[in-house]
């Protein structure tokens, strides 16, 4: 169950949060979303670390909290599209599907 | 992606953003006109470079960047690539298109020339001036498209051999 989706800008300003969950939680979402953008940040800068996938566009699990998920695309531009899910056993092939989807749409 | 143009209809357009810009908004304000121009451009180029770069992997450096511009967006845009690519590695690159497409239809006889020019020279400069105009919005393309990759850039061209036309890309440091 995607949790929310956020779409931020090159200057990491955030362009469209979207939360998909009944609670009112918007606040809790925002913060997720802004934590895991130094993640990105710190995948991107350090190419040792992050080893072959270098010029992916999809991060994969940037990190996760006690309840959610997260997960990244970078596209070229140095837009940033983070999903936020629930799911515990969820795989990165459909994340990664579910990201591409999402960017070909816009 | 879907929908498609017509490109007589872009010819068209293009022509007709040049001569309209040149006399009617700015009338005697051709550096105005100009700057506007490149800046429609400068709009198209990032949106476009949106939408090409969505698949691909990232680059990783400035040199993959202008490979990219040089080969798949030059063909989404011209159908053809650019022909010729040279550097000097110190954050200057020039991009060669040996027929551009949007300057080709552009008259470069110079025994057709107006009455009032009396010398080759003064006839080379107007026809220069005439086609100077009509390489703003490409270059503005090449820089929007450049900005959008995180490389902000100045852009010229040079249009001494019609229908040859050569960008030069230098990178701000």
């Amino acid at each position: 169950m995607i949790a929310c989706v956020a779409v931020v800008g090159h200057q990491n300003n955030p362009l469209y949060i979207q939360s998909f969950t009944e609670a009112d939680d918007a606040l809790k979402l925002h913060h997720i979303v802004h934590c895991s953008l130094d993640v990105v940040d710190e995948r991107v800068n350090n190419p040792k670390k992050s080893g072959p996938t270098l010029n992916e566009t999809f991060l994969g699990l940037l990190y996760p909290t006690e309840n959610y998920k997260v997960y990244g695309y970078l596209t070229n531009t140095k837009v940033k599209f983070i999903l936020v899910t629930t799911d515990l056993d969820v795989r990165d092939a459909d994340v990664r599907n579910v990201s591409v989807t999402i960017s070909f749409k816009c | 992606m879907g929908r498609e143009v017509s490109e007589s209809c872009v010819d068209s357009l293009l022509t007709e953003i040049v001569s309209t810009y040149n006399n009617r908004f700015y009338a005697n304000k051709p550096e105005l006109a100009a700057r506007r121009i490149e800046a429609i451009g400068y709009q198209v180029g990032h949106q476009l470079s949106e939408r090409y770069t969505m698949e691909r992997p990232r680059f990783s450096d400035h040199l993959e960047a202008i490979k990219f511009i040089c080969k798949d967006f030059w063909s989404e845009l011209f159908k053809k690539q650019i022909d010729n690519l040279k550097t000097n590695h110190r954050g200057t690159f020039v991009l060669q298109d040996n027929r551009f497409r949007w300057l080709s239809r552009i008259s470069t006889d110079p025994s057709v020339e107006n009455t009032e020019s009396q010398d080759p020279s003064a006839a080379a400069e107007s026809k220069a001036s005439l086609a100077t105009m009509h390489v703003y919005f490409p270059c503005g393309i090449i820089r929007g498209a450049l900005s959008n990759l995180g490389i902000p850039c100045a852009v010229s061209a040079d249009i001494s051999n019609l229908p040859a036309c050569s960008f030069v890309v230098r990178i701000k440091a």
